[in-house]
């Protein structure tokens, strides 16, 4: 055999690892990932006319969803298409390994280098809220005050224990661990210092407790005090789903109860007696707690005059902690940042108030350890862009007048 | 350099004809009513001195104070689709009335106004549910022509009404939308009625004579009085007379007439935003609700005194006419009538009318400037271009400067602001791509692109026929954000668009051998697109970063898959894989240029189609212009098939070319 002698020439055989790192550092890559991206985006938008934007978005951009097939106008698309949670973490490796480091490093390139750093950064900002971010609503009237927001979307159980008339120790059980409990799969909960468990079972997302002697249930749904859940097709604006789900009380001594149903708009909470201790158990929207109250002075709702436009939201709060208060103004584009929240003025209330009515204000409640990320990494991004297109710009205009000069020369 | 090639001159010169003719429909033919002009017995013109003194009536609509001029041009092409008609008076003679014109007649003269043009149809079959006799498509019709379907027309819109707006078809909605015209037309028309009627005193007519009339004010006068009397007669006697009921009766009726339409009146009390119709004024002071009675009053009389001085003459009609504009104006706050005079001055001027035809003769005179190669009268028409251009450029600045002073915001705040924005930025985009280049491409296709902007504006206003200079909602009212991020995503919609266009003339050039294969300004436009599409990208991310900026100070959200912000982000999507495909070495010239063209779909669909999508928080609720995306997209399709199919005949040539170059004689030479 000849002894094969590599020149500069002649290509040399690339390990796996070596054809793993150009493909994921690619620009090839980049594009199709860039392209998808957009496709998901493009198809997201149209679907969401027809499902409503937070079941589109579970259905793009969930981790979850690994792979979706796409509808438009009510028909499936034959097209088996990439999660977006997953295009994206794919192009924030291939914009670390291909924009950041890959990339050829001198003065003409450092322009795109701070700009693909920035989009990182950007990246990273959007999954960190993706993940961590949690956002609810207050409403308070005038006088009165609040240290609870309500999420929008994820419906708990929450069993407290009733003592001289107020309930206490609550014990909550997330919306993550009821979701999934369809089609017959139930879950069984117990708490600490509570003397009986709560099996969970036919969890409907969107839900309404029916009476049997009003309407018979027709796919053998549970019937239990003559009542049972009929589920109701989700609603496009999903804070207007109402959870509702089948619960059963086990006892230490493994008596069970009687089932009955936990809906989100009850009246009232189940109740469940031990011997002297009462307890109750109630399913509503997850309420979380501020280390500090928020009390309102006074809303102002201002009309454009002669019209139903809005000219101006304003609520003038206290924002009281450890017996210090401070005077806020919340109002449209100018939101409170305190301790990790940011309150904005979303909405009031009530919807149908004449002039004169006492009206409530609806705040908005965010926790997002990445709040501001993203207009910092606006600033490296426009930066390292700005750099990119002046440096490019600049040299095509010297070109093209040291060219005219030339020219202008040899005439 | 190769010779050009006469079938693709042919061709183009065919497109640009086809172009032009479209150009010249839209500004002449499109808003012309068809048929004969129609003859307004009785009918004499207003004197221009009284048009221009009561075009400066402050009134209060859509939020803010508008000049009466602004308010009638609205409302003219809301009902009539367009700012003239033309009538014949009993001499036969044509008289143009603007809208100024046209709402004094209809609420000084509404005799007249009855029988004007005013309706525009597009579709008979609404008038044939109402059993009116129809004319041609497109034709207007007066109010006493369809009064006699009225009744039947109030029924079916009320008929239609409770279907929901998506699912109505043209011809329910356009029913509805004809029965709120009728409605508003005839607020209009009886407004001054008290003040032409007055008030009857039954049983004053002594020995057969009519029973005597007075004047609106004057029972409102006596309100402090009457009323209270009239609750003690209620309570002590059980029963109001006939004579009194019969004047309140009047007194309601005259009130309701004059209820909505023209909120002229300022508020006597300036702490209050509201302005008061008539009615309002009547009502309130009969039923002693209002503060200062003594000031409405004295509105109503003066008011009264000036429609009733018509019948002395115009001049006298001016003096009180010019009595009630100081009267109303003294008492409007000095900040809300600050430029009543500027925006009477804005919409009489049209510079953006003025700007269109000079750039439709720019485009003319380019098409000329491309057609004539490199002679010296070549030289000629690119001055005639490039000067028609500036001035053209300069009235639309002008026009965007005098909007930012009247409405005391940054330029772009609305769909309208957008289009005109658009339409000025990307005629100086395209003028400084020529400083840049001199290709003599960059300067033809500005005033093109110029003429087919003001275009869409133009029928958008009509469609849409809203007052694009009111106040905006509270989340958008800030200088800041509009200044910032509003700006940089329409600048970005601008360079997009640029760099398609610039895409199609090369495409189209290279494909019809339009440039006799001149690869210098090939180069050079391919030079220009990539550095378009650079500046997308810069403008779209930064403004789409900025928005969710805005977003997360006022929702509390960066990202809310908002179709407006999905549209941003997939500008910035589609021009960052153009850059990476061409950076990589995946997409070449004719890539980069098909590419480009695509962007102009991208664009579209983000700045026009998702408003209508019907959801989001930038949805703008209408369906003006829907048929003219789906041309756009068809068209930018076509150029795209043809570029491919060029793209792809160039590679078989240079195949064939590389396979037998004996045949080509290439290896003879050697």
């Amino acid at each position: 055999m000849d002894n094969q002698i590599y020149t500069k020439e002649m290509p040399r055989e690339k390990s796996f690892f070596r054809m793993l790192y150009d493909f994921l550092s690619g620009f090839a890559l980049a594009t199709v990932l860039l392209l998808l991206l957009l496709l998901l985006t493009w198809l997201a938008t149209l679907e969401q006319i027809d499902h409503g934007l937070y079941a589109t978005l579970n259905k793009y951009f969930s981790w979850k969803s690994l792979f979706l097939i796409p509808e438009i106008n009510g028909k499936k698309i034959p097209l088996i298409l990439p999660g977006g949670y997953y295009v994206c973490a794919l192009l924030l490796v291939n914009m670390i390994l291909g924009g950041v480091i890959r990339i050829r490093k001198g003065p003409k390139q450092i322009g795109n280098l701070i700009s693909h750093f920035g989009i990182v950064f950007m990246l990273i900002a959007g999954g960190v809220a993706h993940h961590f971010e949690e956002r609810g609503n207050m409403a308070i009237y005038p006088g009165e005050s609040s240290n609870v927001a309500e999420d929008y979307h994820e419906y708990v159980i929450e069993v407290a224990e009733v003592k001289n008339d107020e309930r206490d120790k609550f014990h909550i059980i997330r919306g993550n661990s009821l979701t999934d409990l369809k089609d017959g799969k139930q879950r069984r909960f117990d708490f600490k210092d509570v003397p009986f468990s709560i099996i969970v079972s036919g969890h409907l997302k969107n839900s309404q407790p029916v009476s049997v002697a009003e309407q018979a249930p027709k796919k053998g749904e549970l019937v239990t005090d003559g009542y049972y859940l009929f589920e109701r097709p989700a609603d496009e604006t999903a804070e207007r789903n109402i959870a509702g789900a089948y619960a059963q009380v086990v006892f230490e001594d493994g008596e069970k109860s009687a089932p009955f149903i936990l809906f989100g708009a009850s009246y009232y909470p189940f109740t469940v007696r031990d011997g002297e201790r009462l307890f109750t158990v109630d399913m509503h929207k997850r309420l979380w707690q501020m280390p500090f109250d928020v009390k309102l002075d006074k809303f102002k709702a201002e009309f454009h005059p002669g019209t139903s436009r809005p000219a101006e939201f304003v609520s003038d709060v206290r924002r009281i902690e450890n017996g210090q208060e401070a005077k806020v103004r919340i109002e449209m584009n100018e939101p409170m940042r305190y301790e990790g929240f940011t309150f904005f003025q979303a909405s009031y209330g009530p919807p149908n108030a004449k002039p004169g009515d006492e009206m409530f204000t609806v705040l908005e409640v965010v926790k997002n350890p990445s709040d501001m990320w993203p207009e910092y990494s606006l600033y490296i991004v426009a930066f390292g862009m700005l750099v990119t297109f002046l440096t490019k710009l600049i040299g095509h205009v010297l070109a093209v007048s040291k060219k005219r000069q030339n020219h202008a020369k040899k005439i | 350099m190769q010779k050009k090639s006469k079938v693709g001159s042919w061709v183009f010169a065919i497109l640009a004809a086809i172009g032009l003719m479209v150009a010249l429909v839209n500004l002449f033919i499109d808003n012309m009513p068809k048929g004969e002009v129609q003859k307004v017995e009785g009918y004499k013109p207003w004197d221009k001195k009284t048009i221009n003194l009561v075009a400066g009536l402050p009134l209060q609509d859509g939020g803010r104070i508008k000049p009466f001029s602004t308010f009638a041009g609205f409302k003219m092409l809301g009902y009539h689709g367009a700012r003239s008609m033309k009538v014949k008076d009993d001499a036969g003679m044509v008289h143009k009335i603007k809208p100024t014109a046209w709402l004094m007649d209809t609420v000084f003269r509404p005799h007249l106004a009855i029988k004007m043009p005013t309706f525009r149809i597009d579709n008979s079959k609404v008038l044939e549910a109402i059993d009116v006799k129809q004319k041609g498509r497109r034709d207007r019709y007066s109010y006493e022509e369809i009064v006699e379907g009225r009744e039947k027309l109030f029924q079916l819109a009320q008929s239609y009404e409770p279907i929901e707006k998506k699912k109505r078809d043209p011809e329910q909605q356009q029913t509805i939308d004809l029965a709120y015209n009728i409605r508003n037309f005839e607020a209009l028309l009886g407004y001054f009625s008290y003040a032409r009627i007055g008030v009857k005193l039954d049983g004053t007519g002594v020995d057969g004579a009519p029973d005597q009339r007075v004047d609106f004010s004057a029972v409102m006068s006596s309100a402090p009085g009457l009323m209270p009397e009239l609750e003690r007669m209620k309570s002590q006697e059980g029963k109001v007379p006939e004579r009194l009921l019969s004047l309140l009766q009047q007194i309601e009726d005259g009130a309701n007439y004059s209820k909505y339409g023209l909120f002229i009146l300022p508020p006597a009390d300036s702490s209050k935003k509201d302005w008061l119709t008539a009615g309002n004024a009547i009502m309130e002071t009969m039923t002693l609700k209002i503060d200062q009675p003594d000031v409405a009053i004295k509105d109503i009389a003066t008011t009264e005194s000036a429609v009733r001085e018509l019948a002395n003459g115009e001049k006298a009609f001016r003096e009180a006419m010019s009595t009630l504009i100081k009267r109303t104006s003294d008492r409007a706050k000095p900040s809300d009538i600050k430029f009543i005079s500027l925006e009477v001055f804005y919409f009489k001027s049209d510079l953006f009318l003025r700007a269109m035809i000079l750039f439709l003769i720019g485009s003319i005179s380019s098409l000329a400037m491309w057609g004539l190669g490199q002679s010296r009268v070549s030289k000629l028409f690119y001055w005639v271009t490039l000067s028609s251009t500036v001035i053209a450029v300069a009235l639309c600045v002008t026009a965007i400067v005098i909007r930012c002073i009247i409405m005391q915001r940054p330029p772009v705040g609305n769909l309208y602001d957008t289009v005109i924005f658009i339409g000025t930025t990307v005629v100086i985009l395209s003028l400084v791509i020529e400083w840049i280049s001199r290709n003599r491409f960059s300067i033809g296709i500005a005033p093109v692109l110029g003429t087919a902007l003001i275009i869409l504006a133009r029928r958008y206003e009509v469609g849409d026929a809203g007052d694009h200079l009111d106040p905006l909602v509270a989340v958008l009212d800030s200088n800041y954000w509009l200044t910032t991020h509003v700006i940089c995503i329409t600048l970005g919609y601008t360079s997009g668009i640029l760099a398609a266009m610039l895409s199609c003339g090369y495409i189209l050039m290279r494909g019809l051998n339009l440039d006799g294969e001149n690869k210098e300004l090939r180069r050079s436009l391919t030079k220009a697109v990539y550095g378009c599409i650079c500046l997308t990208v810069f403008l779209s991310l930064v403004g789409t970063v900025l928005g969710g900026i805005w977003a997360n100070y006022s929702w509390g959200r960066f990202w809310g898959w908002d179709p407006k912000e999905n549209g941003a982000l997939m500008i910035v999507l589609w021009t960052l894989a153009i850059l990476h495909a061409r950076l990589g070495g995946i997409i070449k010239d004719w890539g980069l240029h098909l590419a480009s063209v695509f962007t102009a779909c991208v664009v579209a669909f983000s700045w026009w189609h998702v408003n209508f999508l019907g959801v989001g928080l930038h949805n703008y609720g209408f369906t003006a212009g829907k048929s003219t995306i789906w041309i756009f997209y068809c068209v930018m399709l076509l150029v795209l098939l043809f570029g491919f199919a060029v793209m792809l005949w160039e590679k078989y040539s240079a195949d064939q070319k590389n396979l037998n170059p004996v045949e080509n004689g290439e290896l003879v030479k050697s």
